[in-house]
């Protein structure tokens, strides 16, 4: 997956990771004993993205937050209204691609615009949201585009890699609509929204799961073994 | 330059392995039946004197009871078929999936479940009157499909899944069969009901009130239409037959399980009906309700278990038969027991029976006495031996036409069928009578078992087989093109390899050939596909070993990228979702799923705008190609939105479409063909005039099929100067060559689906440029990466999901029959049925066809392209490309047999498995064939010298 560079970034992402682990499946759990687990897709269900919306951007606070001395400048005082504004036409933007790319996929073309429409909101504030919190909207766009290569930023590397698993959990998550089991689950957005929150999750716990096995490996050497195996699993190149 | 045509040579053997494997498994899965138009004569009595010889000119009055004539008769030798004296009138009633354990009664049952105890009208008559009733098991032979099932009724013979006829294009039944027997004898038939009865027997009917009934979830129309009309039939007496076919119970069956109060319901309204039609129907009417299948068992609580039919478990198969006659029945007592089982074969002969008549041709039953009335001795015996004699003319008719038994187990039937006839003669008494009537029985019993053997039961050795030579094959084959270096290819294929195959090959046929002459091989074309695909598997097998050092080094050294990876496991799924019937349902919506992730890896890859662009262009034709898409009858809510019967004639929006597709196919393209542009110009020309000229009143027909015909005629002519050689390279004369192919398949379209046809052509000319774009490393061209198998897997996917994206679906009701006859008709040409065959399968197939034909542009396409290499190189990536192509359709084919083969007692195995086995071989074989052509288009265009560059 990636290497750390600092003890620090270290923990930060360890920390970081944890928090996603336990909120959301405590979400998710929640949302099933109050029985709206088959509501997700309709705009009622609209406060769970706005819940995940706030623990992310809770998140990223504790993520990014100043860690030497150069970094407390000013980051924080230079954020503006532009910038806000911006990065949400940024959002909207992304959150639109999505949509035509579920559409592209086989989502239904003149119906269901609003199980479609919360299904790439969900994608759009798991995968690019927390990109654009901690690195701005440029640098998200340069490296979306290419232009910039992220291997040296831990954190972005990490934030890529969910952004990925992410996807591709949504991706997996259309498997089970064709079968013909007539279960309630298997209703457009379900299956994927519930992929892409598994996705998500998967990538967290892989994160945290190798964080503690470097910790580990500090004491014992002998563990520097799987977190080589852990290595080669890595998603993208 | 000799190997390039040991690589064309090599991709015919490949595809001939392929296709005769194919072939083989469909020959021990298909059960196939020879149909013969053959008809049942029979004489009447009056023509025959009192010493039971045919009355020549001679007017003399004899004067001789009816009995003693027919014991003459039957005491000669030879006699023909008699026509029994007497008939009576027959009310039939058909009531879809009535199980038997629906009919029974038990008034000590606490809780009944919804079908239970629901017809006790039968039971009440049993009770009042027992010589008036009888209750029979009626056994039914699988496939318990409703069509096969009405057609084994009114034949009496044992229908496959395909009945090979001469006409194969109608529906219309071409066997002899109850409803005619009874038409030639001057009598009427009425039907009401269900339309397949007078699809399958059009013309015959004295009055027909039918309904289209194929919507499943539809509980009632059928029924309340046939209930709106039966009483008032049943009053007449000018008819001597009357069919009704009640619905209700198997929609019920479908879409509730028997488990269910609906299905309550519908028995109740039976139960009222049956009551009803007992009241009014005078004495001797001869009332007959049975079921023509019965359904599988629902568990409660569990949506997915339905009462659905057309397996052969025992509940499928075990229907029930009513039979109720105010002046009683015959028979005697261990025959005439409730519950008694017969089988369905049996009604055919006993209709014809009550009717005078003798059984129709192709009958296999037996007549069951104790639903007809009462007769004399010397009746009965002329009812047995008609039955016998028309027995044993079929089976001599059978062996004329088919070789599916063996000569001696036929020749040994119709001995004995011939010394019973002869029997006949001596049976004198009652009790004579009985024992004759077991012995032919059990006779009859054993001509059925014969026939069952060949045409109801699976050939399973043959289909291991074939499954074996498809993995043997799909397997060296993988191994030559993914694991032999590429570098190596042409050495190999200008060594003797090839050529030592084919020599092989020939050899074995030869020697197969001989060892049948002398008698010691009973099949031979079995033999001869299984030697051929052994000896080339030891063939490739050999090659492998010998390469293996290159092979073994090659996988050493390389890990393929991750999208090669993740295109060889889309593949792989699309094949394994085969498995599936939910996943074949929406086959169509699962493989453009696929193809665009694989092409959007490919672009992920590359990495920039355009490539991007391109692949949201290739998303968005597929999405506009949904609309084309049609429903199968499983995918119910589309099916019910949708409606039946929509394509016929096209709508003005859809000739607009259709011309403005393919004036703007034309007219970009003709720029960049060069001469070429104008051959193509004009078969589009004459296509479009084609299609306004043929849409609704203001068109001529006969213009518009000459105008057809007129476009076909350049098309050819435009794919015979296709090999006119040019310098310029392959490129040019393949990109024609698709365009042509697509001119071709949206001829055969039809107005309606050309759209389609173009959107194809579209979505094939996106993903070209987007592999054109595909990085590759530091040379020029590469071959690992223009060759890789992602590209063909991409390809591979996006032709088999033309196939749906042209309104098809893989079931044999989505076949349309109209393309066959848009240049004319076909059959007045000597050569018509291969022209039918060819103008359906393109349509059907056009598409893989199409994208197999334009693989090697894959390989050229593009600024860095194998067109700018060496030709030894483009000869090789073409073949690379070609074959991987050619494997990834081999290894679907072969998945979809397996899952015939696993689910050869599935519930859908008639529904689903086995057509998408049929299209997905059609497909296979399309693509092969549009594989070897391309291939061939490019090794002729190749440049032969090498270049200095």
């Amino acid at each position: 997956m990636f290497a750390f560079n600092t003890q620090l970034e270290l923990r930060r992402i360890t920390i970081s990771s944890l928090i996603t682990c336990i909120y959301l499946p405590s979400i998710v759990t929640v949302i099933s004993y109050r029985g709206s687990l088959y509501y997700v897709g309709k705009g009622s269900s609209f406060y769970i993205l706005v819940l995940i919306f706030i623990a992310e951007l809770l998140k990223s606070f504790y993520l990014s937050a100043p860690n030497d001395i150069q970094g407390k400048k000013g980051k924080t005082s230079k954020t503006k209204a532009s910038d806000v504004l911006k990065s949400f036409v940024f959002l909207l933007g992304v959150n639109f691609c999505f949509f035509i790319g579920i559409i592209l996929f086989g989502a239904p073309v003149l119906d269901l615009h609003e199980e479609t429409l919360m299904l790439s909101t969900l994608l759009t504030i798991l995968t690019i949201f927390p990109l654009i919190l901690h690195s701005g909207v440029e640098c998200s766009m340069q490296l979306l585009f290419g232009v910039k290569s992220f291997a040296r930023d831990t954190v972005v590397e990490m934030l890529v890699n969910n952004a990925m698993l992410t996807v591709c959990g949504a991706w997996l998550g259309a498997v089970v609509i064709p079968l013909d089991w007539n279960t309630p689950w298997q209703q457009w957005p379900i299956p994927c929204y519930l992929g892409a929150i598994g996705g998500y999750l998967l990538a967290n716990v892989l994160t945290v799961f190798k964080a503690t096995l470097m910790t580990a490996a500090y004491k014992y050497p002998a563990v520097n073994f799987l977190v080589m195996i852990l290595n080669k699993l890595r998603v993208s190149k | 330059m000799k190997e390039k045509w040991n690589f064309i040579f090599y991709l015919i053997w490949f595809s001939y392995l392929i296709m005769s494997a194919v072939l083989m498994f469909g020959h021990g899965f298909l059960l196939s039946r020879k149909t013969m138009s053959d008809i049942t004569e029979c004489q009447h009595l009056e023509t025959f004197d009192c010493s039971g010889r045919e009355r020549g000119n001679s007017s003399i009055e004899e004067s001789c009871t009816l009995d003693e004539k027919i014991k003459q008769i039957l005491s000669v030798t030879g006699s023909p078929l008699i026509c029994a004296p007497s008939h009576g009138r027959v009310v039939f009633i058909l009531v879809d999936a009535l199980r038997y354990d629906f009919t029974e009664y038990d008034d000590k049952l606490e809780n009944p479940l919804p079908y239970q105890n629901r017809l006790p009208v039968m039971q009440r008559t049993l009770e009042l009157c027992p010589d008036c009733v009888r209750l029979f098991r009626f056994i039914a032979d699988p496939p318990t499909t409703t069509l096969q099932r009405v057609k084994a009724l009114v034949t009496g013979s044992l229908p496959t899944f395909i009945d090979a006829s001469s006409n194969f294009a109608a529906m219309e039944l071409q066997e002899d069969n109850i409803i005619d027997q009874v038409v030639n004898a001057g009598h009427h038939a009425v039907l009401l009901g269900d339309d397949t009865w007078s699809r399958l027997m059009p013309r015959r009917w004295f009055r027909a009130h039918t309904m289209y009934s194929f919507h499943t979830w539809d509980l009632d129309t059928v029924d309340i239409e046939v209930d709106s009309k039966i009483y008032d039939e049943l009053k007449k007496d000018d008819w001597d037959l009357l069919v009704a076919h009640y619905l209700g119970v198997d929609h019920a069956g479908h879409r509730y399980g028997p488990n269910h109060s609906e299905m309550k319901r519908k028995l109740d309204e039976t139960n009222a009906r049956i009551e009803k039609i007992i009241e009014i129907i005078p004495k001797d009417v001869i009332l007959y309700v049975v079921g023509d299948h019965g359904m599988t068992e629902s568990v409660l609580h569990e949506m997915d278990h339905k009462g659905d039919h057309g397996g052969e478990s025992k509940a499928e198969r075990t229907a029930a038969m009513f039979a109720y006659r105010g002046a009683g029945f015959g028979g005697q007592s261990p025959d005439i027991q409730t519950g008694r089982e017969v089988q369905q074969t049996d009604l055919a002969p006993t209709m014809s029976a009550a009717f005078g008549r003798p059984p129709p041709a192709p009958s296999l039953g037996n007549i069951l006495f104790p639903v007809l009335p009462k007769m004399t001795v010397a009746e009965t015996l002329l009812h047995l031996t008609n039955s016998l004699k028309q027995v044993s003319q079929y089976l001599v008719r059978y062996g004329e036409e088919s070789q599916q038994v063996s000569l001696d187990r036929l020749a040994h039937l119709i001995n004995a069928t011939r010394e019973q006839i002869e029997k006949a003669a001596t049976v004198k008494t009652e009790d004579d009578l009985s024992i004759y009537v077991s012995n032919v029985r059990l006779l009859m019993d054993n001509v059925r078992i014969v026939f069952r053997e060949v045409w109801v039961e699976f050939d399973t050795v043959s289909m291991l087989r074939a499954l074996l030579l498809l993995i043997l094959v799909i397997f060296f084959n993988w191994l030559i093109v993914e694991g032999i270096p590429i570098e190596r290819l042409p050495n190999i294929f200008a060594s003797t390899f090839v050529s030592c195959g084919l020599i092989s090959m020939a050899i074995c046929v030869s020697v197969c050939y001989t060892v049948f002459h002398f008698e010691l091989l009973e099949d031979v074309h079995h033999g001869v596909i299984l030697s051929t695909g052994l000896i080339s598997s030891a063939l490739t097998c050999v090659l492998v070993i010998m390469h293996w050092d290159g092979i073994s080094q090659r996988w050493y050294e390389g890990r393929s990228p991750i999208y090669e990876r993740f295109a060889r496991g889309a593949l792989m799924a699309s094949a394994a979702v085969l498995l599936s019937n939910s996943y074949i349902i929406e086959e169509g919506a699962e493989l453009s799923f696929l193809a665009l992730s694989v092409l959007g890896t490919i672009a992920w890859n590359i990495g920039t705008i355009k490539a991007f662009t391109l692949w949201v262009g290739f998303g968005a034709t597929l999405v506009i190609s949904r609309s084309y898409r049609g429903c199968r009858e499983e995918q119910g809510d589309c099916w019910t939105s949708i409606g039946v019967g929509s394509t016929g004639q096209a709508s003005r929006t859809a000739l607009v479409m259709a011309l403005g597709s393919m004036a703007a196919v034309v007219a970009i393209a003709r720029r960049h063909v060069g001469w070429r542009g104008h051959g193509v110009v004009l078969a589009g020309l004459f296509a479009c005039a084609h299609w306004a000229l043929g849409w609704g009143a203001l068109g001529s027909p006969s213009r518009s099929r000459q105008l057809a015909r007129g476009s076909w005629l350049i098309l050819g002519s435009m794919f015979v100067l296709l090999w006119k050689r040019e310098r310029f390279g392959a490129i040019l004369p393949l990109i024609v060559c698709s365009l042509l192919f697509f001119i071709a398949n949206a001829l055969v379209l039809g107005a309606s689906f050309a759209p389609s046809a173009a959107l194809g052509l579209l979505a094939g000319y996106l993903a070209l440029n987007v592999v054109s774009m595909m990085k590759n490393g530091n040379s020029k061209f590469s071959l690992s990466t223009r060759c890789s198998s992602s590209v063909a897997c991409m390809w591979a996917l996006l032709a088999s999901y033309q196939f749906y994206g042209t309104g098809h679906h893989a079931t044999l009701g989505h076949v349309r029959w109209a393309p066959a006859f848009h240049a004319g008709d076909p059959n007045y040409l000597p050569i018509g049925p291969f022209v039918t065959g060819a103008l359906v399968s393109l349509e059907l197939f056009g598409m893989p066809f199409m994208f197999g034909a334009a693989v090697p542009l894959l390989a050229l396409w593009g600024r860095n392209g194998a067109a700018a290499a060496g030709p030894r190189t483009q000869m090789a990536a073409v073949f690379t490309l070609c074959l991987k192509f050619g494997l990834c359709f081999a290894v679907r084919v072969f998945m979809s047999a397996l899952s015939a083969t696993i689910h050869c007692r599935h519930l859908m195995i008639w529904g689903v498995f086995t057509p998408k086995l049929l299209f997905e071989s059609g497909a296979c074989a399309a693509a092969l064939l549009g594989t070897v052509v391309g291939a061939t288009l490019t090794a002729w265009h190749v440049p032969t010298q090498i270049k200095p560059s």
